[in-house]
């Protein structure tokens, strides 16, 4: 009874976001067949940025609300490419290039702040996001044009510098998706998204059977043990912090080229929320997350995204109250993932001290 | 006894990769670099001979055809990326000739005309393609507006 109750408190957000789809999907009329299509292409798209999430969180940083400043340097190398117009795959590879310094130096900055805010990297890390937005603005609406050319006149604001509100990625625009073209019972299976995917999780498995990765996980667990151990804690969770960043700035560049658009100004703020969200609804805690859990967390984030409106429609009558329940409920799992996980190191501190006194240790 | 080098290893292969990155991004520009090129159908005379427009032609660049055979006085846009491409003229309506060309576009044009009478004509490869450069912008018509008075008025 105790196991079946630890399960469910364990795969809570899960269980109930299955229990919501279940709801959701026959109430949606939704075919299966676009479902399951739109499935495999959000997988491909959004899987790579939710897997960027996993390092910090072994390192024992939580959440990496930090991720934002490496889609800022994603988008930064996407603009440019679209300025220089460089077409296609070699467009992305460039993008990717351009994003990776700017993104080892704000990854370098933001564990360098975390570092100094011990315990309290979740919120460091989602202020440090606003703080360096206001950042990426001046760049790209005063910098861009006016500091550093820009060739192509259509990126730029009438007033004749600063990028426009919304660019058009028309030249690396689904540019992994058709690289090769696989069709199987009718669907389209992006098959170089999934074969990056694939190379960035077998890279985060190699990761942690490594020395780094052992320590990383090490401090994680314990900071003091790990620094009495002499791993270098500080430079751990600052390199943990820039892996981070640089995956986030890729995903964000994998996420954008399949949309089509950047939002310039906006982007980059929802990912981060979205990611975090994406992880938590696969199970993942403030302290623990594996690859499936993100892999799980895009597919029923995803359906809840496809099936919430429709479903709004048919129930209630109006989509929109179908998407405001899905907004509730995918960020609100942000805050109940944060309530279980508290709520849990307090019920294993009161279990630790009961053990110490000899009393009955059934907190959890 | 060996000498040892007073800058540090770790250096060194730090340098080195980065001095690879920043190549690799130098032939990623080169490589994927567009290019629009704006082919042509119109007649054209060069040096005093003149080329004729051809009825119906089908035009590939790089393997791939055009969605229509082009016909007189046509313009059609196709990207490419990268300097070195093939364009093959077939012309449907007429002798039946087909011409097979390879042509490089240097990395900082970015817009090519290419005149498709003048390629099947033979010409030499600096007549049928050269940099395309947009006519200036006319002035705006409201700005002309502005100076116009309602002859009623007077």
């Amino acid at each position: 009874m105790k196991r079946l109750r630890l399960f469910f408190i364990e795969n809570a957000v899960v269980i109930l976001f299955v229990i919501l789809i279940s709801i959701a999907i026959p109430a949606s009329r939704l075919p299966g067949k676009f479902l399951l299509q739109e499935i495999l292409t959000r997988l491909g798209r959004s899987s790579f940025l939710v897997i960027a999430l996993l390092l910090p969180i072994m390192a024992g940083m939580g959440l990496n609300f930090g991720m934002v400043l490496g889609a800022m340097a994603g988008q930064i190398g996407l603009i440019f490419v679209m300025d220089w117009e460089i077409i296609g795959i070699p467009g992305l590879l460039l993008a990717m290039l351009i994003s990776l310094p700017i993104s080892i130096f704000l990854g370098w900055l933001c564990g360098s702040i975390m570092n100094r805010a011990k315990g309290r990297e979740m919120v460091t890390g989602f202020i440090l996001g606003f703080f360096m937005n206001g950042i990426y603005m001046l760049f790209a609406l005063y910098a861009m044009g006016s500091i550093i050319p820009v060739m192509n006149p259509e990126l730029l604001l009438s007033r004749g510098y600063g990028i426009r509100n919304v660019v058009d990625l028309i030249s690396v625009r689904q540019a992994l998706e058709t690289f090769i073209p696989l069709r199987v019972a009718g669907l389209n299976i992006p098959v170089l998204n999934y074969l990056l995917i694939a190379g960035v999780s077998v890279f985060i498995v190699w990761f942690r059977k490594t020395k780094f990765g052992q320590d990383m996980r090490a401090a994680g667990q314990d900071r003091a043990v790990a620094g009495a151990a002499g791993i270098a804690v500080d430079r751990t969770r600052i390199i943990a912090v820039i892996v981070s960043t640089v995956l986030a700035g890729f995903g964000q560049i994998i996420f954008l080229q399949n949309l089509g658009t950047i939002n310039t100004t906006n982007s980059h703020e929802q990912i981060g929320l979205f990611s975090i969200a994406t992880l938590l609804i696969g199970g993942a805690s403030v302290t623990k997350a594996s690859i499936p859990n993100a892999f799980v967390g895009v597919v029923l984030f995803h359906l809840l995204f496809l099936v919430a409106p429709m479903a709004g429609k048919n129930l209630i009558g109006s989509a929109m109250l179908g998407e405001y329940f899905r907004q509730f409920v995918s960020y609100g799992v942000i805050a109940v993932a944060l309530v279980l996980y508290e709520w849990k190191r307090l019920a294993q501190e009161e279990n630790s001290r009961s053990r110490l006194w000899g009393g009955k240790a059934d907190a959890l | 006894m060996t000498s040892r080098s007073s800058i540090p290893r770790s250096s060194i292969q730090r340098t080195g990769v980065v001095l690879a990155l920043i190549v690799f991004a130098a032939c990623l520009f080169y490589i994927g670099k567009g290019h629009v090129l704006f082919l042509d159908t119109n007649g054209i005379t060069i040096d005093g001979k003149e080329f004729r427009s051809y009825a119906s032609v089908t035009v590939s660049v790089d393997g791939k055809e055009l969605d229509s055979p082009m016909g007189r006085a046509e313009r059609a846009m196709v990207t490419v990326s990268g300097p070195r491409h093939k364009i093959v003229i077939a012309d449907d309506a007429g002798a039946g000739n087909k011409v097979e060309k390879t042509f490089t576009i240097p990395t900082f044009t970015g817009r090519v005309l290419v005149s498709i009478p003048a390629l099947l004509g033979g010409a030499p490869a600096e007549h049928w393609i050269a940099p395309f450069t947009p006519r200036p912008a006319e002035r705006a018509p409201a700005e002309k507006m502005q100076r116009y008075q309602d002859p009623g008025r007077e």
